[in-house]
């Protein structure tokens, strides 16, 4: 598509989204850009705010090329992607000023402030509902806006600790291990979009009516502790990592890890060599003579019987889903497998899930230019198919202010005279 | 703006909730938690899943007593209907027609078997919205293909990126998508919700679990994409990050300690007390001491051998080491310790510990319901607090078909002998 000169290239428009007509501000880190990000694929409009030198998390790592700068890195164009970016220095009152005329045009306004700081940038919710009592403001921070731990430093390790995840990752050898791709972040990111529709309906239905929405990131990784916190409930029992096999609240389940030719899959309960689908897989490993001792009538009334297996009895059903599959390849066993009725899925890496074909069956992926460097980069797709209301990825992140003279003409009716004495002020 | 108390967002709006495990009942608890008549629909012949697993009260097994079960289906109605009875596939669309929303998560064309498809849905009642959420979405290779989140994991990267290097890819030790998907597929049902309110415009969302999970790995793609370089799994470390680990104190417990920034790092030498090792030629800059995170982390294990204690065996205390100067930290100090020094530090909290963490407390993020089975039972809250139309969980979870009565009469519109004789012939069950 040709672009008149002088007119920036994204974020393209997207009038047919569920949530096109909305304006969204973010003044968000790590903890809010891709919740932001997720409602301007839907259609909101939404304006990245940068302090004049650019926003810290350009300089987030890793860099296209492994080369720093601001406009290389690899997280800014994942979180940022589809945004239009000012610049507004909210040290200053007049930076301020503009953006409390920028809130007052907006439905949402995301906030990663350290709690108790944000009065100092005009970003407090007092201040905010004054300038427009409609807006919803998002807070996102490691433990909530109050509390004894509200003001405690965090990062992803942390919250993925005192969030209660980390204890079941891991093993017993090795103690507890984070997910090196920052879970609580991410977490903290879609609790934040969650919350911010939640908010958006209201308003709809309540003549209007804005909303402080106050996130905690350990709260959000605490939601990811799967029936750990009920079974502690329940029975008492308090869960660890499991490493390769699975939590249960009454035994040690088989692994559901084995070892492939060219990789590993994954498959509840030593591929359903326990439970239900026994015989099913026993027949399968028969066929080619490969059940070993678990072809017997006695292993086969053992296997369906929904009595744990005990200490003996694991080793011996493992080590021969082990033998069998260590001979194969992932996707040969997955696919039969899932052919029998059994729900395995290969272990995949970021290369493999690229090369997907069920992703390139539904037409997964999305190629965004980016035209000064001259390439264009494949990036993760639709979340959501909607009939109605298509999903649409918005092109790549932008420039440090690079839409300054549009958003402020457009919205706030700044000529390019009066932008020019703000330059001078240091305020854009 | 009116002056009474505003109303709970999706206050009036009915779901007939299909969906099962996880990912579907968390997308309408979402709806529950805030307002909506949301029913689920379940069946006595064919038991949902998580009503099958544990935690069960008192260990023993029953539909109407696990906890699994329980937590992602708070605030709901519950209905049961066989879908194999004569006039079972009737009465589920009859439940659907008199909904604004329907959920759902079966393997593709199972609603479509029953007349329950968009297709047959809208036709008659076009402003439904509609969302369909099983593994792969509804098309593809592999759309027919079963599992469950404990395996979904590792197809959508998240086990291959947990661990340790050269160690297999063990995965969360959870059924790590079923807590990351949902949230996603609540943001765009609420979105399409939200266009209806305004334009009275239905529709139908095809929502892929693997498609959702891949925005949850960061820049692990772009990586690969743009960069050509794989990430993979690096067990405590982080790449921008010296030191940035997770170490064991003298109770057992763990606690996690990062520095990404030079502050950082300089709280981090001042709460050590300053000792020498940091101050060499190598330590100075935080490229080279992603260098030397070994070593970094074995004078971290040594201080903290040496100055933490175990208040339950204040006796048993630490020769090795020898960095103590008198000071010794219990593991709730040590985190305090390096918090007051500027550096992020947390401790690992087990399933326990959660409940007593006194922020998760102050933040009151555990409701305690009570149900007629299980008794007084804690749930799960969003991670948001909204200022002004509250998150309530507004009852336990529903026991199986609890709510057939209400459902049938009220809402399907049964007459008393009708309900009696479908009842007597099984097909609530």
């Amino acid at each position: 598509m040709a672009m008149p000169d002088g007119v920036p290239p994204v974020p393209f428009a997207h009038p047919g989204g569920p949530l096109a007509g909305y304006r969204v501000l973010d003044l968000a880190d790590e903890k809010g850009q891709l919740c932001t990000r997720l409602l301007g694929e839907l259609g909101a409009d939404v304006i990245k705010v940068e302090p004049r030198e650019g926003d810290p998390t350009r300089g987030c790592g890793p860099f296209f090329r492994g080369e720093e700068g601001a406009e290389t890195s690899l997280f800014w164009w994942v979180m940022n992607a589809g945004k239009r970016s000012v610049t507004c220095e909210l040290r200053l009152e007049q930076g301020r000023e503009l953006l409390h005329r920028l809130a007052a045009r907006s439905d949402i306004l995301v906030e990663t402030c350290v709690p108790g700081t944000q009065a100092a940038l005009g970003l407090d919710y007092p201040t905010l509902r004054a300038v427009n009592p409609s807006l919803i403001v998002v807070s996102i921070s490691g433990f909530g806006q109050t509390g004894p731990y509200a003001k405690l430093h965090t990062s992803d390790i942390v919250a993925a600790a005192l969030g209660g995840h980390m204890h079941l990752n891991g093993d017993e050898e090795h103690g507890p291990v984070r997910t090196t791709v920052p879970q609580a972040f991410t977490q903290a990111n879609f609790q934040a979009a969650v919350g911010a529709m939640v908010a958006l309906y209201a308003r709809g239905v309540n003549d209007g009516v804005g909303q402080h929405v106050d996130v905690s990131m350990q709260e959000a990784m605490s939601l990811a502790m799967d029936n750990a916190q009920t079974t502690w409930d329940i029975r008492g029992i308090n869960l660890g990592g499991p490493g390769m096999r699975r939590n249960n609240t009454q035994f040690t389940t088989p692994r559901y890890l084995y070892e492939t030719a060219d990789g590993w899959v994954a498959c509840v309960q030593a591929g359903g060599l326990f439970g239900v689908l026994a015989n099913t897989i026993i027949d399968w490993l028969a066929e080619t003579g490969e059940a070993g001792p678990l072809d017997s009538p006695e292993w086969r009334a053992r296997l369906v019987n929904p009595q744990p297996l005990n200490d003996d009895e694991r080793p011996i059903v493992e080590d021969v889903l082990a033998a069998f599959c260590k001979k194969r390849l992932k996707d040969d066993l997955v696919a039969e497998a899932q052919r029998r009725g059994a729900g395995w899925a290969p272990v995949l890496s970021p290369r493999e899930i690229a090369d997907s074909r069920q992703l390139a069956a539904r037409d997964y992926w999305v190629r965004v230019q980016h035209e000064a460097i001259g390439e264009s980069f494949v990036y993760p797709g639709a979340p959501w198919k909607f009939s109605a209301t298509p999903w649409m990825q918005r092109g790549r992140a932008p420039h440090v202010g690079e839409h300054n003279d549009q958003v402020y003409a457009e919205l706030l009716d700044i000529g390019a005279a009066d932008l020019r004495r703000l330059r001078m002020r240091m305020a854009v | 703006m009116s002056a009474e108390q505003p109303k709970a967002p999706f206050a009036g709006l009915r779901v007939a909730d299909f969906a099962w495990v996880g990912v579907g009942p968390t997308v309408s608890k979402y709806l529950a938690d805030h307002g909506a008549e949301v029913i689920r629909i379940e069946s006595s012949t064919y038991p949902e899943s998580l009503r099958r697993v544990g935690p069960f009260v008192d260990n023993i097994p029953g539909v109407d007593r696990s906890g699994y079960y329980a937590n992602f289906n708070s605030s709901k109605l519950g209905a049961s209907i066989n879908l194999k009875h004569p006039r079972g596939p009737e009465l589920a669309k009859r439940i659907a027609l008199a909904c604004d929303v329907v959920t759902e998560s079966f393997t593709p064309g199972t609603m479509a078997r029953f007349g329950l498809d968009y297709a047959s849905l809208s036709a008659e009642r076009p402003d439904l919205v509609m969302i369909s959420m099983p593994l792969y979405g509804q098309t593809g290779p592999w759309s027919h293909y079963s599992g469950f989140g404990h395996v979904l994991q590792g197809a959508a990267g998240f086990n291959h990126l947990t661990g340790w290097p050269d160690e297999p890819p063990i995965g969360t030790g959870t059924a790590y998508t079923d807590f990351l998907v949902p949230h996603i597929g609540a943001v765009g049902l609420i979105a399409a919700l939200d266009y209806r309110r305004r334009t009275g415009v239905g529709q139908y969302i095809d929502f892929g679990q693997f498609e959702a999970a891949i925005h949850g790995l960061w820049t692990a793609m772009l990586d690969w994409t743009a960069n050509g370089h794989e990430q993979t799994r690096m067990g405590n470390r982080d790449p921008e990050a010296a030191p940035h680990g997770c170490y064991r104190c003298r109770d057992g417990r763990y606690i996690v300690l990062a520095c990404f920034t030079e502050k950082q790092w300089e709280g981090f030498r001042a709460a050590l007390g300053r000792p020498d090792w940091c101050d060499l030629e190598r330590m100075r800059r935080k490229w080279q001491r992603l260098n030397e995170q070994k070593e970094i982390d074995r004078h971290i294990q040594a201080w903290l051998d040496g100055y933490t204690y175990d208040p339950a065996r204040p006796d048993v205390f630490a020769d090795e080491g020898g960095e103590s100067q008198g000071r010794r930290f219990t593991t709730d100090e040590v985190m305090m310790h390096f918090q007051d020094y500027g550096v992020p530090c947390g401790i690992v909290r087990s399933p326990e510990a959660m409940r007593s963490d006194p922020q998760m407390l102050h933040r009151q993020h555990y409701w305690m319901l009570e149900h007629p089975v299980m008794g007084l039972r804690s749930y799960d809250g969003p991670a948001f607090r909204l200022s002004a139309t509250p998150t309530k969980l507004r009852k336990a979870a529903p026991c199986l078909g609890e709510d057939n009565e209400y459902v049938f009469k009220e809402i399907v519109g049964l007459g008393d002998e009708e309900f009696i004789e479908l009842l007597a012939d099984g097909a609530f069950e």
